[in-house]
């Protein structure tokens, strides 16, 4: 997908880090072990006028504020031939309609909403100084954020009020500073904590009258229900991680200066999900490939080839069989084909297995105090 | 554990007066205005803590004068006061008002070390970004040109100039010239100067604000690390630093047979890195997050300061027995022992 920014880094600089990654362990320029994250500040509801709001601020000095707002929308509905007003989608005559049946409890009215949620429901708009809106960076970032958000299913469906009302709910996303590496993870722990503190007003109204809620906002209920016990309610919005490899070496929360020397980088969305036996595991919902940044940046010259370095000068076939039978040990080569299928196993693995990466980033997030 | 999360740090705690110049668009605290300024001690040392934004008065007292970063502005009742143009603090030098501003790009001044980066090949000049407001220029001419003798540029060094220095590539190099606009002229005349390779590249806030590199005796210097033999240490005025494995000098090399060394140094414009071992590259790594953690704790970054931080460094790593990032509270912890070391 769309390389984010062109890495100006001098060939022996690239090679420099390349080779150090590529040793085992990985020497990471900054003394970070291969799963190791940047310390990150993080609050949440920051902002009073929204249903829930989060702000991260990562070590490299990139800040991101997110802002979920919901609000009550008209569904588009139909007048079916009986004259009877029914909500599109959901075609009532014979269907099992959920107007005919009263249903008191909350469990009913969990499954009632089940599969009646619009993916269009939901809003992401992503906002990074010097880029306008349509730019191929904020597009592919929102769209991979609401892949992840509606894979599980269930977000739409809680947004189901009744069968002419549902709530939009829009997620506003502003990086506050340049993106000095690639933004995903800044943007999507963010929103993963403004979800999670994300609360709906309580609903008074029945059935399919026009929405009436409780102005207490004590009484509201958080989008994703927070329970102290692990029951199968227990849900959590997704968490969206990079990870990147090097050689045979798998690397989480890649710098900027260690993204522009990737052979692959994979973006890994996983959400945690109950087992019967209710332990938490992490599935993974989404998987995209990033376009690292490294393969547009430009080859080093080999001293040997190097006329000003005390080179020779070689005929046109003479340096490319010595490019070649070099593979990018002594200069920089920017890296060629695609990545080994049991480096990306490797990679979801080192996500989601249990004490894996993902869930000590989720453990870390649940432990934000609002 | 992989990764700690942090609550947002408590914003400093106010100033304990109250803010000094904020008041003197209004008459009647005039008085006590210029009793703040005349608090201030005269001479160099930048006492005032307070921070003064753009646009805001600093005095109306005709006693003073302006210096950087101040304008004049008459206000109604024609009375021209002094205003700041920057945000940053007061500096007074007998009579003379200066704003100190908190951040600044660097300003380049005559025979500072730098270390460069090319941005632009040029048909007989590189422009090069050195962190200042304006690429600098370097000069086909202000190279040294290999082959043996110093010699003039031909037309054949002009059309092998990326061979030289291509674009991204790093140099080391001093501010020879400085024109009209305050662009700076490079050279790298010299044989300490040049491409830069075996090593890591970091960027701090040069010159302006407390912290970051600031000129000192020595900017190039060597540091005997415990297990990865020496890594040398080029901190560029303008805050962008190189650390990389030492390669040995060859003995008795002078300005004065510059052309012999030339023509002995042929890897002077190589981009071919060197083998640097394991523990070097962990030593740079180590060094690197010195300097970081010192940038973050607000300390200059200079020979003395980056050798007592990796002293600590060191020290931290005896008493935790892990070694690995120095971020967060280990920084915090390795700043204190450099900050304590000193007094």
């Amino acid at each position: 997908m769309a390389p984010y920014t062109n890495i100006p880094l001098s060939p022996a600089e690239l090679s420099y880090l390349h080779n150090s990654l590529s040793q085992n362990p990985p020497i990471r320029p900054d003394g970070r072990s291969p799963t190791q994250f940047r310390p990150l500040v993080a609050e949440t509801d920051i902002l009073p006028s929204t249903n829930g709001s989060a702000r991260i601020c990562f070590a490299d000095g990139t800040e991101a504020v997110v802002g979920v707002k919901a609000e009550v929308e008209q569904s588009r509905t139909f007048v079916s031939a009986t004259g009877e007003v029914g909500a599109e989608g959901v075609l009532g005559l014979g269907a099992g309609g959920v107007g005919d049946v009263d249903m008191d409890e909350e469990d009913d009215e969990q499954t009632s909403r089940a599969g009646k949620g619009e993916e269009t429901w939901l809003e992401v708009a992503i906002e990074i100084p010097g880029m306008r809106d349509d730019d191929a960076l904020p597009v592919f970032l929102s769209a991979m954020l609401t892949e992840a958000l509606l894979a599980d299913g269930e977000l739409k469906d809680r947004l189901w009020i009744n069968r002419r009302f549902h709530w939009r709910l829009y997620i506003d996303i502003l990086l506050l500073s340049q993106p000095f590496s690639y933004p995903l993870p800044l943007l999507s722990l963010t929103t993963h904590l403004a979800l999670l503190s994300t609360r709906m007003p309580a609903l008074l109204s029945e059935k399919d009258e026009d929405p009436l809620f409780n102005d207490d906002w004590e009484a509201s209920h958080f989008l994703y229900p927070q329970s102290e016990g692990r029951s199968e309610s227990q849900r959590k919005p997704p968490v969206t991680l990079l990870v990147m490899s090097v050689g045979e070496n798998i690397i989480a929360d890649p710098s900027r200066e260690e993204l522009a020397v990737a052979d692959a980088v994979v973006a890994i969305s996983v959400a945690p999900s109950s087992t019967p036996d209710n332990e938490m595991v992490l599935k993974t919902l989404a998987l995209r490939t990033v376009d690292p940044p490294s393969r547009l940046t430009g080859a080093g010259v080999p001293t040997a080839l190097n006329t000003t370095a005390g080179g020779t000068s070689l005929t046109a076939a003479e340096a490319l069989v010595l490019r070649e039978k070099d593979q990018g040990q002594t200069v920089w080569r920017p890296p060629r084909g695609g990545v080994k299928r049991a480096v990306i196993t490797r990679m979801i693995k080192l996500v989601t297995e249990q004490g894996g990466v993902g869930q000590e980033v989720l453990e870390g997030l649940a432990g934000v105090e609002t | 554990m992989p990764i700690s999360v942090l609550p947002p740090a408590p914003a400093p705690a106010p100033f304990a007066n109250k803010p000094q110049y904020g008041h003197s668009l209004d008459d009647d605290f005039e008085d006590e205005d210029e009793m703040d300024i005349d608090s201030l001690p005269t001479g160099h040392q930048r006492t005032s803590q307070t921070i003064l934004t753009p646009g805001q008065l600093v005095t109306q007292d005709p006693q003073w004068m302006r210096g950087h970063g101040t304008f004049p502005l008459e206000d109604r009742n024609s009375v021209t006061g002094i205003h700041s143009t920057l945000a940053g603090t007061l500096q007074k030098t007998n009579k003379l008002l200066s704003i100190i501003p908190l951040r600044a790009r660097y300003t380049p001044e005559i025979g500072e070390l730098v270390i460069g980066r090319i941005v632009e090949v040029q048909s007989r000049r590189w422009k090069v970004d050195v962190a200042a407001p304006l690429l600098a220029n370097l000069l086909l001419s202000s190279i040294n040109l290999p082959g043996g003798i110093l010699r003039k540029r031909t037309s054949v060094d002009e059309l092998n100039i990326r061979s030289y220095f291509s674009e991204g590539e790093l140099l080391v190099a001093e501010v020879q010239q400085l024109f009209h606009d305050g662009s700076a002229s490079l050279h790298t005349r010299s044989l300490k100067y040049g491409k830069l390779r075996n090593g890591y590249f970091l960027s701090v806030s040069g010159m302006g604000g407390g912290s970051g590199v600031v000129r000192a005796k020595r900017q190039i210097f060597t540091i005997q690390t415990r297990r990865g033999g020496e890594v040398d240490c080029i901190l560029g005025v303008n805050g962008y630093i190189w650390l990389a494995k030492h390669v040995a000098e060859k003995e008795g090399v002078g300005m004065n047979k510059l052309e012999e060394a030339a023509a002995a140094d042929t890897g002077m414009y190589s981009s071919q890195n060197d083998e640097i071992g394991a523990e070097t590259r962990g030593e740079i790594g180590r060094v690197g997050g010195c300097i970081r953690a010192l940038v973050e704790g607000g300390v200059k970054v200079e020979e003395g300061t980056v050798k007592r931080a990796y002293e600590a460094s060191l020290e931290v790593d005896e008493v935790d027995g892990e070694e690995d990032y120095l971020g967060a509270e280990r920084g915090r912890t390795v700043v204190e022992m450099v900050l304590s070391g000193r007094g």
